[in-house]
This record gives C-alpha cells, sequence and structure tokens, in this order.
C-alpha cells in the first residue's frame, strides 16, 4: 500500500490557496498526511494552511526561504523513509499554492506508478488556472541552450490530442503537483537549494533520469497552475532577481551543472553566442531590460566558476554513464535554429523576439493582422505580384525609366551637372567621411557633409559599389517616387485608382525629370522620401511617437542632401504644431522629436551651414550655372516646372492643376483639399523666392519646394476622388463630367512618361564621362601631389586640384582655407596667361605636379602651357593634355589629429543607433500580462502591477 | 466671411485669387534678361621672358625693353635681362672647373662674356664675333615686359651677300616655317632648348608634293641648353618649296630656319609662320620693286582652295586672274604675285575652309639679288617691338602697316641707342588699307634705332612688318620682319576655382 504525504508551499499565495487546499482535501485518494509549509506570507496564507491543516501540520520558515529549502525541512522533521514494500512506496506529492489538482489527479498519478514500477517521478498534467482547457505543460524538455521547451502550441487547448495511454515518458515535470517516491528523493537529496526557484524542477528530474529512474507525465491526472511567480502575480523573496533573468540563469546553471565535459564546452560556446544575438535582438526591439537580462543571467553563471564547479562537482556520480538516456529527451539542435527563425520573423511583424514557446505563460501577443489588402490574399506570391496595382504600377514606370534613359544604363562613368563622375567605393566614401583633415584638393578641415555617410551606407548595401547605388537612387528616382507615393498614401487615399493616378503623376513630375537629367542626387532622394514624410507626419499629427523617430531619421537623410527641406519642414511642422498640440496629446512632444532629431544628428555640419546661410539654399553635388534658370518664367512657376535641363513644356502639369482647381467645387472633403491647396501655395511661394535668389552666382533651383507643393496639389485632388466613381454611377451628364475629368487627370502622367521617353532622360547627365584623372598622371604623381586641371571655358580658366584620383562624392562640397585659395587662384591666373614668374613655384609649393587640360583643349590655354619654361609637356591631343613640372613637386606633411572630431563621430554613431531601434517597429505587448484577465471570482482587480520593463508602443 | 467658407465658389475664388498673387510676385520679381558679358582678362606685364637668337656669330645683337609706360605700376625693383651664349649646365660646370683647356673653351671666349642689361627703353647692340652660336636673352621683372631681341647680318660679298635678320624667339612646342626647299637653296634649321627639361623635337616637312616621310628619323633630343644645327637637305632632299614643322612631344624648342639661296640670289631667315589657320594674314611686304612669290601650305588631309585678297594703298581686293590658289593636301604650293602687288606695299589676306600656313619671298632688284621673306602673323593687339632699324646713307627702314578690317590709329614710337627718344607719333591706317612709313634716324644718334608700335584703344586688328631697303650698285640688298606681337602684356584669364572642371 502506498502512503501519500502532500506538501503544500505557500508564499503570498492567499488568492489562490483556499481553491488549492480544498482541492487537495477532496483528493478521491485521500491523502495520508498534508503538510502546509508558509514561506513568511504576508496576505494570511499562513492563517489560511492553519485552519485548512490545523496548525500543528502547518511548518512557518523565512520569507526568504526557497521551495527545495521549504520541501527540505519537511522531510527532515517527517520520519525516515521506509524502505520499500511490496506493493507500496512512500511517495511525497508537491504542491504550490497556486496549484489545484483535480479530484482525481493523485488516484491517476499512482495508478501510473503501480503501471510503471521504476517512475520515480511522476507529474500531472498542467492547464492554465483560468482558463481551464489550456495547456500549460505535459512534460517539459529543454534545449542544449537553456531554452525551456514545453512542445506545446502557445494558447493551446487541451483536447486529449497529447494524451496518449494515459501517461508520457519526459524529460522532467513541473514541482507543482510533483509526485516523488521518498527514496529517490532521499537518493537525489531532493531539490538543489542552490535554484530556490524556476528550474529546480528539471535540475532533480535530469538527475533521476540520469540515476536510471522514469520521469513520467500522467496526462490522466489533470492539475491547474496560475504560475504566479513566473508571471509576477506575486513578488518573489527567494531572490532578489528579477524572475526573468533568475530563469534563464538557473537554466543556463542546470544546463551547464548537468552536461557532461565535452557537451559541456559545446554548450559555453553556443551559449555565448547565442545570448549575444539574443540581447542584440532585445535591443532592437527596444526591451533592454531583457536585454540586460539575458546577458546578465550568462555573466552570472560564467562570473561565477567556484559554484558551477560546486554544482559539477555534487552531480558527479552517474553525470556520463546517465547522460544517454536525459541526451535524446532534450529538444532536438534543429529546434534551436526554428525557434530563432520565428523570434527574427515575429520581430520583423512586429511582435518582439518574445519567443513563446520558452516562457511558462505560452502566450503570444496576438497580432491584429489588420490592413493590407496584400497581405490578405491567400493566392501565391506570383499571382499577388501581378494582380496588385502597386506592383504593376512600379513596373510600368521603371519600363518608362529604362526606356527613357537608355543612354544612361550603360558605358563608362556616370556623371555630369551636378554629379562629379562617380568613382571610387563605399570604403572611400566611408574614409572621406570619417577623416579629421581631408587631402582632397587645398585639404580643409571641415566636417564632411553628412550625405556622404549616408550614401556610403547605400553603397555599402550594394556591396561596396557606389557607382550601383548612384544609379539606383538617381536613375531609379522615378519608380521609387511612385513607390514611395503609392505605398505612403495608402492610409490617406484608399481609393486605389486615384492612388495609382497620384503616385504616376508624382513620380514623373518635372522635378524628377529634371533632377535626373541634371544630376541632382540629393533631390532625387528627396523627392523619393517626400511621400513618406506626408504619410508619417500625419502620423504625428495622431501622436505617435514612434512615427515621430522615424520622422526624424528621414528628414535627417533628406536635410544631409538638400538643406532647405528641413526650412520647409520646420515651417509646416510649426504651423501643425499651433494646430494641433492643443487637440491631440502627445503631438507636440512627437514634432519635437521629428524636427529635434536632424538637428541631432547633422549638428556640426548644419552649425557650419548656418554659417553660410546661401549654401541652405544650395544642394549636394556640383553647382553650374548652367543648371538652373534665374530667370523662370511665373507660369513655370506656377505650373511646378523647376527650370534647367530635362524639362518637359509647361503645358504637361495643366491636367494636374486643373483636376485639383475642380477638387475645389466638391463640398465634401474640403478640409483635406484646402490643406492640400495650402501646401501648394506655401511650396510655390518657396519657390519664387529660391528660384530668385543667386547663391555665389548661381541661381538656386527651386525643384524641392515644387515637389512640395505637388505633394499638397496632388493629395488635393486625390483625395476627393472616389466621387468621379459615384458621378459614373449616377449616369447622364455628371457620368460625361467624370469621364472627362478622369481624362484630364490621366493626361498629365500620360503625357509627362511620353515626352520624357521621346526626349531621352540624358542633359548634362551622361554615361561615359572621361576620368578626369589622366592615367598616367595618376601614376606619376606621389603620395601627396597633386594635379591641376584646367578647362578653359568662355574666356574663364576653371580649375581645381586632384590629389592622385578622380573626385569623390561630396569632396567638391569640401570648401578649402580662403587663403590658401586665393593664393592658388592668382597662381592658376598667372601659370594661364603666360607671364612668366613664380608662379608654377607657387603651384609647386602647393603639391602640383602635372597640369592637365581635359577636352575640348582651349589652343591658347594650350599654348601657353607649352611656353611655360617650368612645365614639361607629356602629352597634348585633341582627347586633352597633360604637363609635368620639371621639378618634383612638394610633399606636404599630413594635418595633425583632432580629437574631437573622433568623438562626435561616435556620438553620431551612438545617437543613430538609439534613434533607429526607437524608431524600428517594437513588440506591440511586452508580456501577456496585460491580456491576462483577472481572477474573475473572489478577488477584487486593483493588486495589479504595472510592469516595469513594459514600452510604450 | 461664412458664406463666403460656405459657398461652393468660396474656396476655389481663394485659390484663384492667391494664385494670381504668386503670379504677380513670381513675375514681378523676374530679374531683367541681362547681357551676357564674359569676364574680361585682364593686362598684367610680363615678369619673366626668354628669347634665343640662333646664331649670333657675325651678326648684329639688338636688345631692347620699350620704356615702362605709365600703366607699369606693379614693376618690381629687382631683375634685369642678361644676354649670354647658351650653355649647356654640364659645360658650365666644366668651365669653372678647368678653365682654358682645349677648343672648346677657346670657343667659349670667343663667345664672350654675359652682358646684364637694367635700362627700358634704351636699346642695346652689339656686334658678335664670328663662331658665336645661339645666344639666349632671359629677362625678369621691368626688363620683362616687351623684351624683343634681333641679329641682323650684313654681308657685301659672297654667298651669303645680302642682309639677313631674324627676331629672337620665344621657345614654344610648335613653330612653323614656310619657303623653298633645299633643292633650291641651303635651308638649315637651327634649333635650341634653352630650359631645364630636356626637349624631344620632331620636324616634319610638306613639300609640293605632299609630306615628306623619310626613314632617317626626324625626331631629335635636345639636352637643356644644347643647341643644334640641322641641314633639312639630309631630311628631304628633293623639295623646291616646303614647309617646316618643328614640334616638341615634350619640352620647348626655340627653332630658326636660315635659307641660302647661293651666290648672287641672297640669303635671309625664314620667319616663323603662324599656326595653321583659315584665315591668315601675311602683312609687311614693302613698296619695292621684285618678285612676289607666295608659298601655301595645307597641312590637313584635305585638298583646298585658297581666296587670295591684297590689302594695298588703296584698298583691298582680289586680284585678277589670281584670286585663288589650290593647295593639294598636305602639300606646299607657290603662287607668284608679282604683276600683282609688285612695287605696292601689302599685305594678303588669305582665307581657306581648312587650316592654312602661309609665306612669301620677296626678291630685291639688281644684279646680285638678295632675299627676304615674311609670312602669316598675328595682329599686334597689344603692341609690337622691332628692335633693330637702321637709317643711313642709302639704307631705308620702313614700316608697313596694315589694317585688313576696320580703322586703326597707331602711335610709334623710336628708341635711340642714346639719349632722349623722340615724341611718339601717331599714325591712321584706314580700315581695308596698307601703309607704308619711311622711318627717320633720331637725331643725334647712329641711325640705329628700335621701334615700338602701339595701337590705340579702339582699333581694329593691325598687321604689319618691317623692311630694311639698302640700295647698293651690286644690287639690292633687303630684309623683312612681320611685327610679332610684343611680349609687354599678359592676358591674365579670370579663374574660377571650380570642381565642376571635372565634368566635360
Amino acid at each position: 500500500m502506498h502512503s501519500v504525504t502532500a506538501i503544500v508551499v505557500a508564499h503570498d499565495g492567499a488568492r489562490w490557496l483556499q481553491e488549492t487546499l480544498t482541492a487537495v482535501r477532496r483528493q478521491s485518494r485521500p491523502l495520508d498526511l498534508i503538510v502546509g509549509v508558509d514561506n513568511g506570507s504576508r496576505d494570511g496564507s499562513g492563517q489560511m494552511l492553519a485552519e485548512a491543516l490545523g496548525s500543528g501540520n502547518v511548518l512557518n520558515l523565512s520569507r526568504s526561504a526557497g521551495f527545495g529549502d521549504a520541501v527540505h525541512e519537511v522531510l527532515r522533521r517527517l520520519p525516515p523513509a521506509q524502505p520499500r514494500q511490496a506493493g507500496g512506496a512512500e511517495w511525497v506529492w508537491l504542491l504550490h499554492d497556486d496549484c489545484a489538482p483535480d479530484a482525481h489527479a493523485l488516484e491517476a498519478l499512482l495508478w501510473a506508478a503501480d503501471l510503471n514500477p521504476d517512475a520515480a517521478i511522476l507529474g500531472p498534467k498542467l492547464c492554465d488556472w483560468l482558463d481551464r482547457r489550456v495547456l500549460l505543460e505535459i512534460g517539459v524538455t529543454v534545449s542544449r541552450s537553456g531554452i525551456r521547451d514545453t512542445g506545446l502550441e502557445p494558447r493551446e487547448y487541451d483536447q486529449g490530442q497529447h494524451d496518449g495511454d494515459g501517461f508520457l515518458d519526459v524529460l522532467s515535470v513541473s514541482t507543482a503537483g510533483m509526485l516523488i517516491r521518498r527514496e529517490v528523493w532521499d537518493e537525489l537529496s531532493g531539490l538543489d537549494p542552490e535554484l530556490p526557484l524556476f528550474r529546480d524542477d528539471l535540475d532533480l528530474c535530469w538527475r533521476a533520469r540520469a540515476a536510471g529512474h522514469r520521469v513520467l507525465n500522467v496526462t490522466a491526472a489533470v492539475a491547474w497552475h496560475a504560475e504566479a511567480s513566473t508571471r509576477r502575480r506575486r513578488r518573489i523573496s527567494a531572490s532578489n532577481d528579477h524572475p526573468r533573468r533568475l530563469d534563464r540563469r538557473n537554466a543556463l546553471l542546470v544546463i551547464m551543472a548537468n552536461l557532461p565535459f565535452l557537451a559541456l564546452m559545446r554548450s559555453i560556446v553556443r551559449n555565448i553566442v547565442g545570448s549575444a544575438f539574443r540581447t542584440v535582438l532585445f535591443l532592437v526591439a527596444k526591451q533592454p531590460a531583457n536585454a540586460l537580462d539575458e546577458i546578465a543571467a550568462l555573466g552570472s553563471v560564467l562570473g561565477k566558476p567556484g559554484r558551477l564547479r560546486r554544482a559539477r562537482k555534487r552531480r558527479r556520480k552517474d553525470r556520463k554513464s546517465g547522460y544517454a538516456a536525459v541526451a535524446r529527451l532534450l529538444t532536438p539542435s534543429g529546434a534551436t535554429l526554428r525557434r530563432l527563425a520565428d523570434m527574427v520573423q515575429g520581430f520583423i511583424a512586429g511582435a518582439g523576439p518574445v519567443d513563446s514557446a520558452g516562457r511558462h505563460h505560452a502566450s503570444a501577443g496576438a497580432s491584429d493582422e489588420e490592413d493590407g489588402e496584400e497581405l490578405l490574399s491567400d493566392s501565391g506570391l506570383v499571382q499577388r505580384m501581378f494582380t496588385s496595382p502597386g506592383v504593376l504600377l512600379c513596373a510600368a514606370l521603371l519600363a518608362v525609366a529604362l526606356a527613357a534613359e537608355r543612354s544612361l544604363l550603360f558605358g563608362g562613368l556616370l556623371g555630369g551637372g551636378s554629379l562629379v563622375p562617380v568613382t571610387g567605393g563605399a570604403s572611400d566614401l566611408w574614409r572621406l567621411y570619417t577623416e579629421n583633415h581631408h587631402v582632397t584638393g587645398l585639404g580643409s578641415d571641415t566636417w564632411t557633409p553628412p550625405y556622404v555617410a549616408i550614401l556610403a551606407a547605400v553603397s555599402t548595401l550594394f556591396l561596396g559599389k557606389t557607382w550601383l547605388a548612384v544609379s539606383v537612387l538617381l536613375l531609379g528616382c522615378v519608380p521609387l517616387a511612385g513607390f514611395s507615393a503609392y505605398t505612403a498614401t495608402k492610409k490617406m487615399i484608399p481609393y486605389v485608382p486615384a492612388r495609382i493616378w497620384l503616385a504616376a503623376t508624382y513620380a514623373l513630375l518635372p522635378v524628377a525629370t529634371g533632377a535626373v537629367a541634371a544630376g541632382r542626387l540629393g533631390t532625387a532622394v528627396v523627392f523619393a522620401l517626400l511621400p513618406v514624410y506626408a504619410a508619417l507626419a500625419t502620423r504625428i499629427v495622431a501622436g505617435s511617437r514612434r512615427a515621430a523617430w522615424g520622422f526624424g531619421l528621414l528628414l535627417t537623410v533628406g536635410t544631409a542632401f538638400v538643406p532647405l527641406l528641413y526650412v520647409l519642414v520646420a515651417v509646416l511642422g510649426g504651423l501643425a504644431a499651433v494646430s494641433f498640440a492643443g487637440v491631440r496629446r502627445g503631438v507636440g512632444v512627437a514634432l519635437a522629436i521629428g524636427l529635434g532629431t536632424p538637428v541631432l544628428l547633422l549638428f556640426p555640419w548644419l552649425a557650419q551651414l548656418v554659417t553660410d546661410p546661401g549654401r541652405i539654399l544650395l544642394e549636394s553635388g556640383l553647382h553650374d550655372v548652367a543648371l538652373s534658370d534665374p530667370r523662370l518664367g511665373a507660369e513655370s512657376i506656377l505650373l511646378l516646372s523647376p527650370g534647367g535641363p530635362g524639362m518637359p513644356p509647361v503645358w504637361v502639369t495643366g491636367g494636374l492643376i486643373a483636376v485639383a482647381l475642380t477638387a475645389l467645387l466638391l463640398r465634401r472633403h474640403q478640409m483635406v483639399v484646402a490643406i492640400g491647396w495650402g501646401v501648394m501655395v506655401f511650396g510655390v511661394l518657396v519657390a519664387i523666392v529660391v528660384g530668385r535668389v543667386t547663391v555665389d552666382g548661381v541661381a538656386a533651383w527651386p525643384g524641392v519646394p515644387l515637389a512640395f507643393a505637388a505633394t499638397g496639389l496632388l493629395v488635393a485632388a486625390a483625395h476627393p476622388a472616389r466621387r468621379i466613381a459615384e458621378f459614373a454611377a449616377k449616369g447622364g451628364l455628371r457620368r460625361l463630367g467624370g469621364l472627362l475629368i478622369v481624362v484630364v487627370a490621366f493626361a498629365t502622367p500620360l503625357a509627362a512618361a511620353g515626352l520624357w521617353i521621346k526626349g531621352g532622360a540624358d542633359g548634362p547627365l551622361q554615361r561615359g564621362v572621361r576620368d578626369p584623372m589622366p592615367v598616367l598622371a595618376a601614376v606619376g604623381t606621389g603620395k601627396g601631389q597633386a594635379t591641376l586641371v584646367l578647362r578653359s571655358d568662355h574666356g574663364v580658366v576653371g580649375y581645381t586640384l586632384l590629389r592622385g584620383r578622380a573626385p569623390l562624392i561630396g569632396e567638391s562640397d569640401l570648401p578649402a582655407s580662403p587663403d590658401a585659395s586665393s593664393r592658388l587662384g592668382a597662381a592658376v591666373a598667372g601659370l594661364a596667361s603666360g607671364r612668366g614668374g613664380s608662379y608654377a613655384r607657387v603651384l609647386l609649393a602647393d603639391g602640383v605636379q602635372f597640369v592637365t587640360v581635359p577636352r575640348p583643349v582651349d589652343p591658347g590655354l594650350s599654348r601657353t602651357l607649352d611656353s611655360e619654361p617650368t612645365l614639361e609637356r607629356v602629352s597634348l591631343s585633341a582627347n586633352g593634355g597633360l604637363w609635368r613640372m620639371v621639378q618634383p613637386a612638394a610633399v606636404r606633411p599630413p594635418a595633425a589629429g583632432d580629437s574631437t572630431h573622433r568623438l562626435w563621430l561616435w556620438a553620431q554613431a551612438t545617437i543613430l543607433v538609439v534613434v533607429l531601434i526607437l524608431a524600428s517597429p517594437g513588440a506591440r505587448s511586452a508580456e501577456g500580462e496585460d491580456e491576462y484577465v483577472e481572477v474573475p471570482v473572489e478577488e477584487p482587480r486593483g493588486r495589479r502591477r504595472a510592469g516595469g520593463d513594459r514600452v510604450p508602443v | 466671411m461664412k458664406s463666403l467658407i460656405e459657398n461652393r465658389f468660396g474656396l476655389l475664388a481663394l485659390v484663384l485669387v492667391a494664385l494670381g498673387a504668386l503670379y504677380g510676385v513670381a513675375y514681378g520679381t523676374r530679374p531683367a534678361a541681362q547681357a551676357d558679358t564674359p569676364p574680361r582678362p585682364v593686362r598684367a606685364p610680363m615678369e619673366s621672358v626668354t628669347a634665343v637668337c640662333p646664331a649670333a656669330g657675325g651678326s648684329t645683337l639688338s636688345v631692347v625693353t620699350p620704356p615702362a609706360g605709365q600703366t607699369r605700376d606693379q614693376g618690381e625693383g629687382g631683375g634685369g635681362a642678361v644676354v649670354a651664349p647658351l650653355q649647356q649646365p654640364a659645360d658650365a660646370a666644366q668651365d669653372a672647373t678647368k678653365p682654358n683647356t682645349g677648343k672648346q673653351a677657346k670657343a667659349k671666349k670667343a663667345a664672350g662674356e654675359p652682358v646684364s642689361l637694367q635700362r627700358t627703353g634704351v636699346l642695346w647692340q652689339q656686334a658678335m664675333t664670328a663662331g658665336t652660336g645661339a645666344v639666349s636673352v632671359a629677362a625678369s621683372g621691368p626688363m620683362a615686359a616687351g623684351l624683343e631681341g634681333s641679329q641682323t647680318a650684313r654681308l657685301e660679298s659672297g654667298s651669303q651677300r645680302g642682309l639677313a635678320s631674324t627676331r629672337c624667339v620665344e621657345p614654344g612646342a610648335d613653330a612653323w616655317f614656310v619657303g623653298p626647299g633645299p633643292a633650291a637653296a641651303t635651308m638649315t634649321l637651327y634649333v635650341a632648348n634653352a630650359d631645364e627639361a630636356p626637349a624631344d623635337i620632331q620636324i616634319m616637312i610638306y613639300s609640293g608634293e605632299g609630306l615628306v616621310l623619310n626613314d632617317r628619323g626626324s625626331g631629335l633630343v635636345l639636352k637643356p641648353g644644347e643647341n643644334r644645327t640641322v641641314n633639312l637637305r639630309d631630311l628631304a632632299p628633293s623639295p623646291l618649296v616646303m614647309a617646316v614643322q618643328v614640334s616638341t612631344s615634350g619640352g620647348r624648342v626655340a627653332a630658326a630656319v636660315k635659307a641660302v639661296l647661293g651666290k648672287g640670289k641672297g640669303v635671309d631667315w625664314l620667319p616663323v609662320a603662324a599656326p595653321p589657320a583659315k584665315q591668315v594674314v601675311v602683312p609687311g611686304i614693302p613698296g619695292t620693286a621684285g618678285l612676289r612669290e607666295l608659298y601655301v601650305t595645307a597641312p590637313g588631309g584635305q585638298d583646298t582652295v585658297v581666296q587670295v585678297k591684297a590689302v594695298l594703298k588703296d584698298g583691298s581686293y582680289a586680284l585678277k586672274n589670281k584670286e585663288t590658289v589650290e593647295v593639294p593636301a598636305g602639300s606646299t604650293t607657290t603662287f607668284d604675285l608679282s604683276t600683282g602687288i609688285g612695287g605696292q606695299p601689302a599685305a594678303l589676306l588669305l582665307t581657306s575652309d581648312i587650316p592654312i600656313v602661309a609665306g612669301l619671298k620677296i626678291t630685291g632688284t639688281g644684279m646680285s639679288q638678295d632675299v627676304a621673306f615674311t609670312a602669316g602673323a598675328p595682329s599686334i593687339d597689344l603692341g609690337t617691338v622691332v628692335a633693330d632699324n637702321r637709317v643711313e646713307r642709302g639704307v631705308s627702314s620702313r614700316l608697313v602697316l596694315s589694317a585688313p578690317f576696320s580703322g586703326a590709329t597707331v602711335k610709334v614710337q623710336l628708341l635711340p641707342k642714346q639719349g632722349t627718344p623722340p615724341d611718339p607719333v601717331e599714325v591712321k591706317v584706314p580700315a581695308a588699307r596698307t601703309k607704308e612709313i619711311n622711318l627717320k634716324a633720331p637725331p643725334g644718334g647712329d641711325g640705329r634705332f628700335a621701334v615700338f608700335v602701339q595701337p590705340e584703344p579702339g582699333s581694329g586688328p593691325v598687321y604689319g612688318g618691317r623692311a630694311i631697303v639698302e640700295d647698293l650698285r651690286s644690287g639690292q640688298m633687303i630684309t623683312t620682319q612681320p611685327f610679332a606681337p610684343a611680349t609687354i602684356w599678359a592676358l591674365v584669364p579670370p579663374t574660377a576655382d571650380s570642381p565642376s572642371v571635372v565634368l566635360p
């Protein structure tokens, strides 16, 4: 005959204890002895135990005692174990205060024990306390990385699907409801007191398995468990650590203490790698507390080798010989990778890397799979792609762009207009950005424009090929803008045909074709980003913090290329602050984040820019008189045509204006239309101001303000477009009117595309630009020596200094010191005049070893250079001339480093990472806690504690 | 207000008003079209000049720098001109270590010591001893602005009887000469390298039959300071007429060609001809009697027909029956113009649809003839200096000034060897006319003086030349020299520090 002693350990569990005690006492197989242990409860649990069991059967321990301590204490006081009799054994049934067994639980457990005489530990099937059909555990196993694995789906219902023959062979069962043979307990010295909470059960069962006993989960027995400690329904007193960290630490400790030596070594390596990876994922998901716990747990295990050694010493017996029995029950190694993949996928889907399978509370954040008509379709990927209007639109725009840019696609270097011939790779750009003294030209100590870093980052994505990055950003500007306009307006304009029209019209605006023709990389980038700004701005005025970080980040990118953008956005942002800040909570903060991030990220460069305000109107790249029109006609500006090369006839956008004017007549949606027109008027006004300003002799190009204006106009025109469908449905004259509007509206993108293809996209921008650095000079110049490029154009001799290679993108935006450049200017003028004198010596002192005149060679200039005694001609042909200084040029010593520059770069990188994390999608719900409905019956609400590590979403 | 907002057309009206206002602002602020005035180059005085007189031995060397004008404000105190025989740096070093050894040292001694000149506006002349080779004239500072040198040889008998003069030429990468070929005269090319870098020289000869290709190799390398003579007969023995192009692929060369036609036929130097151009003016043809033979070369790969117009005292017109010359591709053609322009001061205006090079042979009258050569020349926008002019008994110096396109006024100033120079004289040349001026020696001198010619502001392009004619009983001796732009001023172009130059 069996004898069973039940031990109920309570710790602040009054909420559940009553029910637990009732359940224990109502067992169909009555218990021989019920002992209660109160670990210093403060909520009256001890009293409750005493009332139910009699004060003689209750043991009071200190608050810091763990579960293991409590059981040990009880068993120490009981009479010593009886030797095993035939047909009966002495059993100990361990129960938590929050674990209510079913009335037949003990009966079923003992039935299983009778069937399997070699079973030493048995556990019931655990189900959820509240939703009693939800399975929590049918035995638990663990992976070699210490991740707990129940083998159940999150929130899996119990329909008997795992029941089998009524019992299962498992690696371990929970201590909640664990029935263990007393002699085995004594043999294994019971629960390890080093593990006061969490994984003590795993450790015990592992040791039992290693010693040759069986561990069974008896599915015929059921217990309902509230998992109060892990779900932090109550404070843990046994340890000061956060339960999650404790859980992780104990898991690692158990794994490392029980694995044989070789497996331990492998486990250490995989745990270090795995923990680092998980930490990064947690960081990215903005769960810094999780990340800290993860890394702290590993550190605490590896940092105390003494404890690990002691634990291993205790387990030396049977560890190696019994490992084979344990190993087949561990989680297969493939599962770890799958879980990792799930985690990454979950993170991308916005769920946050909560590895639900390993958690006690198997509750994945119920991600609301709203929106996204593409996602809802369950047809195949191919079909989805070819029927999605967005994809079709992008394909059409791509085809239009490829046809128009036919002469720009293949060949040599891409350059012209604002774009220097694209040479070098990502590493060159990174070096240019990070170096504190630029050797380019005459040398410069100024801050590198941050767009160099952005371009370097994009180039890095394109495997270090800057030419590819520039080609995609610049030549792909039209399809990219179409794509971003289509996707960004999804919330604003749900009517798909209107969105298609909007995206196509936007992508083919004269600003886009002009930016491509003139090689304006900055405008191309901003043009593609503008719809995203608009979309994020609508979320900012709704008060979204994350959208604000994202907006700030993208605004930083745009501002780095076109500083004027920031001014435009700041003015509109100010207006928005005035109108919305009072209306919705958090708008002011969100706006401040959005507008403050660029200032913070671009700080020293922006400060430098503000000292020379004219440059705010210019964008990245070269500034040439021929690229903009200071006498831009009034009708051009009003028709959104910014002038310069690559402009279609001004009437192309007439249809757009007409449709937008018609939209004003509608009574519905008047607010949106009015805001759109307001943005248009504002943009055009800025465009007029910008277009009339001349900076350093070059007229500023009003492309970005006009793109701004166009965005407003397009929204005003497209937003009420659903009305057209209503008109069409009404028939008659209205139908005709609707048709007319559609024809006029679609005339704009179609005409723009046709004219663009017909005229070709190339303006000053062209393929096959010669490398400005002659090969002979590149070979002949030593380190620190330079080549002077002279080009006579309409009587003006333009010059620049090249240091051993063609200039990189961004180097043209680095000003030299005024002294040095005026000295060089005078020397070049003297050299080009042919008046003799010491000008050549000045050039020599600046390191000039070669003088080159690229095609077309001005005969006067080449004659002058020929007649200069200090120059020796190397070659002269129609393709250009090259002269070498007779004497070797001075090599200037490199400038000393500057530590503030390096400091700032680190600071900038840190800020960027923080902003990136704040802007990236994080976990929608941090823990399962919120969904957890309170105990419906007796307990009042209000004891809920707000989670300390919750992240505002 | 409320009715405006609630009216269906209220918003439209508002927007239209706003758009109208924007249109007005944009229209009103549109800047006026301004004429595209390219920035003009600035004149600046030359700071250093080097010229090489190809073979000074037996000639009179004349060197002059015109007086500093009122615009000379930035002349520095230092500098000066140095006239010294051209020698290689190695020889100079040898000189220092081993004086008076061997023949070479003797030659050096004969060449004379360097002469330093410091005064502007004063002509310096010296008869060089025979055997002197190339002489370099180098100046920096105030003496550089307009430095002009020339060498003139005069022999009354022998195979080289006649007046032979040439400018001391600035080294360059390219020089053209047009004249008789080695079959008609002994043609000697003098090349010198006055620089610190070696010069790699190619010689191309365009004969009447086309470009002369030879297998002897027409290239040579001159070490710094080296000068050499090349008998062109070795390169091309057969041409009767030819054009010679001396070009360098590295370094610079000062080149000159001397033509010795033989006893009783005359001698002179070929002036450097203007590089190939579609319009060439051959100026400085004096009004003496004698033969005039035009040489035209078309160096390209294309035949051409050259229109010939004479700019004479009474106007500019095509000569009857001599309107055009046909020039086959890559060859040189002669064209006799004696009946057209003989006896009148003239300039020739040649136009063609491909670039051409042109020169002219002038033959003096008498039993023993002498020749002189002129060639295509640029206009003298910034003035010109002629270093050597002589007016003596039986010797006259004339300036031939032509203004083929529009009228011009030039200021002519004589610079004597000593004494104060006389006041400048203004000469008006009407459009499409040529004017010949007989120079009068300034009083008190020995009849040797330099001439400084400067166009007045507002003048059209002026071309010209100077001729020295000496009438001897045995026959007229003559030499001419087309005006070369003076090296007083350099045009400093406006410059722009612009990274855009890396783009085409």
